[in-house]
Formats: C-alpha cells, sequence, structure tokens
C-alpha cells in the first residue's frame, strides 16, 4: 500500500521538522491553557461545567454572542491550511516529487497520501490539546459534559480535516508556491471575514433582479432563509453551529448569531418545523463534503499536470 | 520485446502555466517543440546511451518514459506498458535515477532507501545497496540534509537498484560526481547489464557513455540525428578532440606523442592534455598505463560531442531544422 508509505513518509517529515512538536505545544497552551485559565482562574471554585466555556454565551436578547469553537474554527482553520498548502508544490519546487514518483506511487497515492498524512499531524497536536483542556477541567472541579465535550472534539477534526483537504487541493493546483500562498490566504480570508459579507449581498442581489424583471420579491423569511443557507456552506460556520447543537436545541443553534430582526422573522417558522437544509445530518453533509470534493478536485487536477 | 519503444512522439510545452504569464500577450513562440516526432527502441538488455547537449530535449524524453510529462502526440510504451495509462507498472519494474530531483533534507539515507524497498515491494537490505554506491553506515544514518550533491546523487542511484529493477533510466547520473565516483558509477552500470537489466542513461558528455554502452542516440532540437554503436559513431568522425586524463604516477610522454592521431601532449602535474583524433584515444590511454602510471579517470573535452553534432549535421538541408531555440 504505497498511499500509506507516503502518508508515514510524510508524517515523519513533520515529526523531524518539530512543525508537530510546535503545533501540539501551540494547542496544549490554547485550549488546555485557556481551560486551566478559566475554571481554574476566573471560576475558581464556582462548580461551572464544560458548557461554560465550550459551548456559547449568548446574553439576554442576543446582544452579544461568543462561542469558543468559533474562536477556535478560526485558529484550527488557519493551521491547517498553514499545514497542507505546501505539501504538494513545496515537492514539485524542490525537486522531491520526482523522487517520490519514480518509485511506483501512483499520483493518487501522492495526494492523498499526503492529505492522510498532514490531516494527522493537525489532528493529533489538536488531540493532545482537548486532553490538556480535560485534565485542566477534572483537576479544577469544573464538571465534564463528556458526550458533548466529544462530539465537539470529533467535529473540530473534521473542520481541520476539511481545511487540510483544502490546502492539499491548492497545493495540487498551484503553479508555484507563490501562486499556492496567496490562495491561501485569499481563501481564508473569504471563509473568515468575508464570507458573511457574500451571504448577505446575495440574497439582496437576487431580490434586486427579481424587482427588475417586475415579479413578486422575496419575503423577509425567505430572504433570512436564503442569507442562512449561504452562511452554512461555510466550513467554518457549519462547524460552529454543530457544536452549539450539542448543547442546546437546532432551532437555537441554526439561529445563533442571527440579529433581532432575523429572529423575528424566521424563529416562528423555524420552531414548526426545520426545513431539511437546515438540520444537523444536512450541515454534517456540508462539512463532510468540504472534506472529500477538494482533494478529488485537487488530483483530477494534480492528475494532468506537467511536473 | 523492446524494453523502450516511442512512437512518432512530439512534445510541445505550452507556456501558459502562471498568473503573470497569462497576463503577456501569447503568441505561437509561446509554444516549445522540446521533442519533435521522435520514433527509436531499446532492445531488452541493451545498454543505451543518450546523448546531446543541454536543452536538446533528453530530459523531455526520460520524463515522457516516467509519466512525469505526457506527449502530445505518438506513443511511449515502457517493458510492454503504455508508460502513461499503467505508468505504476512501469515502475514498479525499473530503477530511476531522474533529473532535477532532491532528497528529503530531514530523513536520514537509510530512510531513504528503506522507502524506495518498501515502495517497490522490495526485500534488499537497505545497507547492502547503500555500500554498492559507496556511502557507509554513518553517512547513512546523517540526514541527507548535509549530503553533498555527490553523496544525494549515490543514494539516489542506491534507491534506483532497490528491487532488482529489469530497467535503470539514469539522467545524467554522473553530474555531481567526482572522477571516482563516475568511475564507480559505470561499473555499477556494467554489473546491472550483466545481471540481464536494460539501462538507458542520458549524458551530455561522451566519454561517460562510451566506456560503457552498447548503442547511442544522440539528440539535438528534440530529434535523434544519430543512433549507432560507439565504435559506428567513432569511425564516422575524425575530428580532433581533447582528452584530459587525471593519472597517478609518472607517465610516459614520449611514448604518447609517437602514438599515430596524437597531435599535442602536455602535462600539468596529475593532469594530461591529450590533443589527438577520437580513435586515438583508447591508444593514448593503453599507452599512459603501459607506461607505468595509473589512469584515475579521463574526460574528453565536451567540446568533442559539439563536433561531432556538427560532424552529423553538417550539409543537411537546415530548411527542416526546427525553428526553436529555448
Amino acid at each position: 500500500m504505497t498511499l500509506e508509505s507516503v502518508a508515514r513518509k510524510d508524517f515523519r517529515d513533520a515529526l523531524r521538522s518539530r512543525w508537530l512538536l510546535g503545533l501540539t505545544l501551540f494547542f496544549a497552551l490554547l485550549i488546555g491553557g485557556s481551560a486551566a485559565l478559566f475554571y481554574g482562574v476566573l471560576l475558581s471554585g464556582a462548580g461551572a461545567n464544560s458548557e461554560t466555556l465550550f459551548g456559547l454565551t449568548t446574553a439576554p436578547g442576543g446582544l452579544f454572542n461568543f462561542s469558543y469553537a468559533g474562536m477556535l474554527g478560526f485558529v484550527l482553520a488557519l493551521i491547517a491550511l498553514v499545514t497542507a498548502h505546501g505539501s504538494l508544490i513545496d515537492e514539485r519546487e524542490s525537486g522531491t516529487i520526482k523522487l517520490l514518483l519514480s518509485l511506483p506511487n501512483s499520483r493518487r497515492d501522492v495526494v492523498f497520501g499526503k492529505l492522510v498524512g498532514r490531516t494527522l499531524v493537525v489532528i493529533i497536536s489538536m488531540l493532545v490539546g482537548f486532553i490538556v483542556a480535560l485534565f485542566a477541567m477534572l483537576f479544577t472541579g469544573g464538571q465534564v459534559m463528556f458526550v458533548s465535550y466529544a462530539g465537539q472534539v470529533a467535529l473540530s477534526g473534521l473542520l481541520a480535516t476539511a481545511f487540510v483537504s483544502i490546502g492539499v487541493w491548492l497545493s495540487a493546483t498551484s503553479a508555484s508556491q507563490r501562486q499556492a500562498l496567496f490562495g491561501t490566504v485569499g481563501l481564508y480570508f473569504i471563509f473568515a471575514v468575508l464570507w458573511s459579507t457574500v451571504a448577505t449581498g446575495v440574497p439582496r442581489l437576487v431580490n434586486w433582479v427579481i424587482e427588475q424583471l417586475g415579479l413578486t420579491a422575496l419575503t423577509a423569511p425567505q430572504i433570512v432563509q436564503m442569507r442562512l443557507f449561504i452562511k452554512y456552506l461555510n466550513p467554518l460556520r457549519a462547524y460552529e453551529t454543530l457544536v452549539a447543537e450539542l448543547y442546546g436545541p437546532a432551532v437555537a443553534a441554526r439561529l445563533f448569531k442571527a440579529g433581532l430582526a432575523e429572529r423575528f422573522a424566521i424563529e416562528s417558522t423555524f420552531a414548526e418545523s426545520l426545513p431539511f437544509y437546515f438540520t444537523g445530518p444536512f450541515i454534517l453533509a456540508i462539512l463532510l463534503a468540504w472534506i472529500v470534493v477538494p482533494p478529488l478536485l485537487g488530483y483530477r487536477a494534480f492528475e494532468k499536470t506537467d511536473l | 520485446m523492446a524494453a523502450i519503444e516511442l512512437n512518432g512522439v512530439t512534445k510541445r510545452f505550452e507556456d501558459d502555466e502562471g498568473l503573470f504569464d497569462s497576463l503577456l500577450p501569447s503568441s505561437d513562440a509561446d509554444a516549445v517543440t522540446a521533442v519533435d516526432n521522435l520514433s527509436f527502441s531499446v532492445a531488452e538488455g541493451e545498454v543505451f546511451g543518450f546523448l546531446g547537449p543541454n536543452g536538446a530535449g533528453k530530459s523531455t524524453t526520460i520524463n515522457m518514459l516516467l509519466d512525469f510529462v505526457r506527449p502530445t502526440s505518438g506513443s511511449v510504451r515502457v517493458l510492454g506498458h503504455d508508460a502513461q495509462a499503467e505508468s505504476v507498472a512501469v515502475r514498479r519494474r525499473t530503477g530511476v535515477l531522474p533529473e532535477g530531483y532532491d532528497v528529503y533534507d530531514r530523513l536520514t539515507g537509510r530512510e531513504h532507501v528503506e522507502f524506495a524497498i518498501e515502495s517497490k515491494e522490495a526485500d534488499d537490505d537497505p545497507d547492502e545497496l547503500l555500500s554498492r554506491v559507496g556511502l557507509d553506515p554513518d553517512e547513512a544514518d546523517r540526514r541527507v540534509g548535509g549530503y553533498s550533491k555527490g553523496m544525494s546523487q549515490r543514494l539516489a542511484l542506491a534507491m534506483a537498484l532497490a528491487g532488482s529493477p529489469d530497467l535503470l533510466v539514469l539522467d545524467e547520473p554522473s553530474s555531481g560526481l567526482d572522477p571516482a565516483g563516475a568511475r564507480e558509477m559505470r561499473d555499477i552500470v556494467r554489473t546491472e547489464a550483466d545481471r540481464g537489466a536494460t539501462v538507458f542513461f542520458s549524458s551530455h558528455v561522451l566519454g561517460q557513455v562510451e566506456a560503457v554502452c552498447d548503442r547511442v542516440g544522440i539528440m539535438r532540437d528534440g530529434r535523434l540525428i544519430a543512433e549507432d554503436s560507439i565504435r559506428g559513431l567513432r569511425s564516422r568522425i575524425e575530428t580532433d578532440s581533447v582528452l584530459r586524463i587525471d593519472v597517478d604516477g609518472d607517465a610516459d610522454l614520449d611514448a604518447v606523442r609517437a602514438l599515430a592521431g596524437v597531435s599535442s601532449v602536455e602535462s600539468d602535474g596529475g593532469r594530461l592534455v591529450v590533443g589527438c583524433t577520437d580513435d586515438a584515444k583508447s591508444r593514448v590511454i593503453e599507452a599512459v598505463e603501459a607506461g607505468g602510471a595509473t589512469v584515475a579517470d579521463f574526460e574528453t573535452d565536451s567540446a568533442s560531442l559539439e563536433d561531432i553534432f556538427l560532424a552529423y549535421t553538417e550539409g543537411d538541408d537546415s530548411a527542416d531544422e526546427p525553428e526553436v531555440t529555448a
């Protein structure tokens, strides 16, 4: 199985470069450290449970929203992209890919072997962070809600994998390291910053077109639904709302971070019945699609490339 | 069955990669024909030297054998397999020393060889392969980031030898090697050929191929302009060339001067520079060794290869020369 040997070699390389060690320390400090600080110092002896930090923080009336998952998602996505964006193009630019492909490894083995190797690097370091956080909670008297905590760890792993997939796709389709870097920065910017503008803008644009055509404009609930749907196509947002669902009902999770006006427009409709394209399984399928589709596209491009 | 068979193979590189290039106005001049309607075959068990100046299309041809690049048209078959559709099957039975490769700086030499053995599902002893190419165990346990170009080249050769391949494809195998290393390389090529392997290797230095090859092909501007045995090739060329010989001990210069075909002899410490016809070269070497000195290594001036090209292309109709300079 040469996919496996490619993955193993790649993982060993990350081990040697101390990238894995660095990431592990980083996540231990970020996830473990924040848990230790939160439960050990800030809420010392207050009898908090794991939801207090890892769940949602919503001020009354939805005026203030914060989710740990949202913050962690930004970090995980960035780390995963940084880890994966050079996976193939670095080897092409240095020439090590010729050594790799002189051996009986197919290009498929190389693309998916890289995907596996880099995913393991991010997930293992992330897992250490969550384990440190778990012990921090146990030692400081915080109650751990094991089921939702495990679910959160699993979803974080899926999000990390999705962004490694996106990074491998960028790496496979880029013609130079610079292109891969620009692509990474650009995509991260789109997912982390620009997406909400797009999600808000598209329904407005659609409405404008409809008005120009003289048809019936979209209703407020329809606009909100469209906006939410586009929002959850973003793996970062899909991840955040799935984590939110671990700590509360689906409707609240879908409307987390929604504005007051939006809540009024749609909450009653959602409460009656949540459309299937806003159910947990559907959002999970979106997240999984981000894991499966990018490497396939990357492989298709890489397959045709002259090295 | 032929080990390598190319039929009407053409490779054009359309220079359309990269954002920057796409902003520039494009024209037909952007496309480069690296290999132009190339057909030849190499028999099983043959040692074939693939000669030509840099940019002649040698590496592109080799890259098509390995499916690193895909032919624009024509068919490439290696060991009975289609080089593109069945590339993994080809590489399972082929040892490759590619051009323009790099090693994994953070892995040790032994790990490289183990990776090659594992990928080929072979059962070689890594230490044995490493010692065959002249890397001792101490060096093998070091990370290859500290290797010299020559050591990297030896390591890549060890990886190529893993799994006793039926075909060895070596692209400029002597580059980066010192004279002693180049000779060891030739010895290994001979040993592999004696084992029954087909060897296909490229060089831009004639001296490196003539000692081991059964047959050579000469590429120029993407075309094969000559295909012959070394003897046949030599007999068709009577141009003077320069032979540089590294000797241990004192050579009998007068004896060398007295040989037929030798026009000049100069000695510079341990190095002899002999101007002679091509067919006199082996006599010169013999005379040096007969005089009690040992030949550590020798090379012909690369200009002699240029002379061969001129000899082969003189009188050709220049109108059908491809207009390619890249």
